[in-house]
């Protein structure tokens, strides 16, 4: 059984559509990274997978047991701590209080966050510790399916670097199922198994590309040479980076 | 390894104590702002004499009499009971209204002109209606404050929902939060921001209501302390019980709207740089 199934999903505002007869499958520990140009309709296609919005047509299928959503913006607690925002997640879980502390140990440790980082607010942490923190949020919940929409757009290149480093290790290891939406082909080719390419305009998805071997395997190089190929000789990436203010508006 | 859902209490005491110690500390510049109005009193009182402005100490003196009066505390009380618990049904009618509104755009529109045809109805009108519907009681002194304060407390909760952070919400959604949990752990936190001031300006509101709806509807209270003062034509002891009204504003305020602000705004302390802090 699929992890995620997204059956002739559909959907419009105001009247307007911006989703037609997209199809996909996430098998289970497999990371599909969503591409395709900015306004195209990828973060409404994750919401509408993770069930945040409800799609006007089609259906969704989702055969994990638990999910966990990181965002482009941290979507922190202002009012709590560090500690704090992932012990939010894990109430919301249903984790028991005497589990928590540990729970919450472990993931800060996982993202490489001090405990005195996890005393802090969000307004005292840089933008990297926060990203870092919705991180931990995300894996403390221990989801067997994770919807990253756009998590590392906003971060400079060293950080988004050390981030998917972080990705790629936990899916690993986890065994942990992922729709990756993103719209740049480098980042999308080092962390996911498969790349799916989103209509300019959201009409279905264009095509799919696996990419060979798993993430943590690929080579710096490989990763490079892959995506320079794709983007001059196949067809299917010549429209990711284009970009139509008036849709994004 | 200490528990990070729950810092140890003498931790948790530490920081409280030294919330209120720099909570006392900040009182310095509240004293000075009162010294810097005693002066500017004091240069009034010599310049128009006593009979227009009784002098600083006078009032003072005539205050500590008020004191020394068992029967002037359970005139200072009676007002103190009607502000307080004016106040308290505004608070709920408000926040409970303006939180209904901020979810409903359709409500808030249609809530928009009643607010301010309310407004613009000078608190007097409706201390009359009230008068000739309840006669001089304490519902008098409540439906005024009531009606008075309300636009403040419910456009304060509303504009705290309408203008919330949705990421946030998202969030929790995500994490598997439903609409109640979301509603009670996200959207009600953040009305804190515009709901508090509110809360000050409606407190002060039922104060200014109460005196002067007890000084009309002779009522008791510090308004009828007021209206006999005005008779006798006793400016001290009229002051003196301005001073007593102000004194019983600023000690509700401090004891109750700024600790429970303090306790849930520790996070914004944060962000402040040193010198703001202190």
């Amino acid at each position: 059984m699929s992890a995620l199934t997204l059956d002739a999903v559909g959907h419009a505002y105001l009247g307007r559509t911006i989703l037609e007869d997209i199809d996909l499958t996430v098998a289970p520990g497999e990371i599909v990274a969503l591409v395709g140009p900015s306004g195209c309709g990828k973060s409404t296609l994750a919401h509408i997978a993770a069930g945040l919005t409800t799609p006007r047509t089609g259906r969704v299928g989702r055969g994990y047991a638990r999910h966990a959503m990181i965002f482009q913006d941290p979507a922190l607690l202002p009012w709590a701590t560090a500690a704090g925002n992932i012990d939010y997640a894990l109430k919301l879980a249903g984790v028991a209080r005497r589990d928590r502390g540990d729970r919450i140990a472990q993931a800060a440790g996982a993202v490489a966050l001090e405990p005195d980082d996890l005393e802090k607010y969000p307004v005292e942490l840089s933008g990297g510790m926060r990203q870092r923190a919705a991180i931990a949020r995300a894996l403390a919940v221990r989801p067997d399916f994770i919807f990253f929409d756009e998590p590392f757009t906003a971060l400079d290149v060293a950080l988004r670097r050390r981030m998917q480093d972080l990705v790629i290790a936990t899916c690993a290891a986890g065994h942990v199922s992922g729709l990756f939406i993103t719209h740049d082909l480098a980042e999308a080719a080092r962390l996911a198994h498969r790349i799916a390419v989103l209509d300019t305009k959201g009409r279905g998805i264009l095509g799919q590309r696996a990419l060979a071997g798993a993430p943590a395997d690929r080579s710096d190089e490989a990763v490079f040479a892959w995506v320079q190929a794709a983007l001059r000789r196949n067809p299917l990436f010549r429209h990711i980076h284009d970009v139509d203010e008036r849709q994004i508006a | 390894m200490p528990s990070l859902t729950r810092r140890p209490l003498h931790h948790r005491l530490a920081d409280r104590a030294g919330r209120v110690l720099e909570f006392l500390w900040s009182g310095w510049a509240g004293l000075a702002a009162l010294c810097l109005l005693a002066a500017a009193w004091q240069a009034g009182h010599e310049a128009y004499g006593p009979f227009i402005l009784t002098s600083p100490l006078d009032t003072v003196q005539a205050v500590g009499a008020l004191a020394a009066d068992p029967e002037a505390w359970a005139i200072g009380g009676l007002t103190l009971q009607r502000a307080i618990t004016g106040f308290a049904l505004v608070a709920a009618a408000g926040t409970a209204l303006g939180v209904a509104a901020g979810y409903s755009p359709a409500t808030l529109r249609l809530a928009g002109p009643l607010i301010t045809v309310l407004m613009g109805v000078p608190p007097i009108a409706w201390i009359v209606l009230a008068m000739i519907w309840f006669g001089g009681s304490d519902a008098t002194v409540r439906a005024v404050i009531l009606i008075s304060a309300l636009p403040v407390v419910f456009l304060g909760a509303a504009r705290g929902i309408t203008t919330r952070d949705r990421t946030l919400d998202r969030m929790a959604e995500a994490f598997g939060a439903g609409p109640v949990r979301r509603f009670l752990t996200v959207g009600l936190r953040q009305t804190t921001t515009t709901l508090f001031p509110a809360f000050a300006l409606a407190l002060g509101t039922a104060f200014k209501v109460a005196v002067m709806a007890e000084l009309l509807a002779n009522a008791g209270g510090i308004g009828g302390a007021l209206a006999d003062a005005r008779i006798n034509l006793d400016i001290a002891q009229a002051l003196a019980w301005v001073t007593v009204s102000v004194a019983l504003l600023i000690a509700v305020e401090y004891t109750l709207v700024h600790p429970a602000k303090a306790e849930i705004d520790r996070w914004r302390r944060a962000a402040q740089p040193w010198g703001v802090k202190r």
